[in-house]
């Protein structure tokens, strides 16, 4: 999977690999849910 | 001075006007443009002790898909708590609330998708170094709307904040912050 990227102001890069651990270890996924209604 | 009361026949100077049109509550500190498909945003120099509390909106971009969107305070990482209390709009009666229970984030500031996104929330003293908390966060969803609010339980002044997308990315449009002036 591709990671995603980041913005820090106007500086918009690719996460890094212990960014994306981090991210993923928040419950992040690609795609989000239909809704959290459904 | 904030405020000043002119009386009958007084010279209305270049100088009170200038500066009394400035003196609003809400003051404009600095806007950020969200670039393309990022999971999250950092907007760095927001916070100063020119001001206790702020106004922060997200409006004008898209999300990859029905995206709750959340929020960090100066990078921390822990000791986010937050609740949410929606209804969808074919059952209005019927409550459902969901939260964070010391988190790695606000989870529950704003919503996107492919055709919006809304953040708008007031922060209450992330310069000071004191327990930092947001309110009348505005959540409207597609299918559901609601309203939240949080507490960030570290007594840490911080200068920036990130507008997160809890799953998938965000793009485009606009994060603005404004400050309440104080006098």
């Amino acid at each position: 999977m591709t990671k995603p990227n980041i913005q820090i102001d106007d500086e918009i890069r690719e996460m890094t690999e212990e960014e994306y651990a981090e991210l993923l270890a928040t419950g992040w996924t690609e795609e989000g849910p239909d809704d959290l209604a459904d | 001075m904030a405020i000043k009361t002119f009386t009958t026949g007084e010279v209305l100077t270049a100088s009170d006007t200038n500066t009394y049109l400035a003196n609003s509550g809400l003051v404009y500190i600095k806007q950020q443009t969200v670039g393309s498909a990022v999971s999250s945003v950092t907007v760095s120099s927001a916070f100063s002790s020119t001001y206790d509390n702020y106004k922060i909106i997200y409006s004008g971009g898209t999300a990859s898909s029905l995206n709750t969107l959340g929020m960090t305070i100066g990078g921390s990482s822990t000791g986010y708590y937050s609740i949410v209390h929606y209804s969808t709009f074919s059952s209005p009666t019927v409550l459902i609330s969901e939260g964070n229970n010391n988190a790695a984030s606000w989870s529950y500031v704003g919503y996107g998708s492919a055709n919006y996104t809304s953040v708008s929330i007031d922060l209450i003293n992330p310069f000071a170094a004191l327990y930092t908390t947001y309110g009348a966060g505005a959540w409207p969803a597609v299918t559901v709307a609601g309203t939240s609010s949080g507490i960030h339980q570290v007594a840490t002044s911080y200068t920036s904040f990130a507008i997160t997308s809890v799953s998938g990315t965000i793009s485009g449009g606009t994060i603005y912050v404004y400050g309440y002036r104080k006098a």
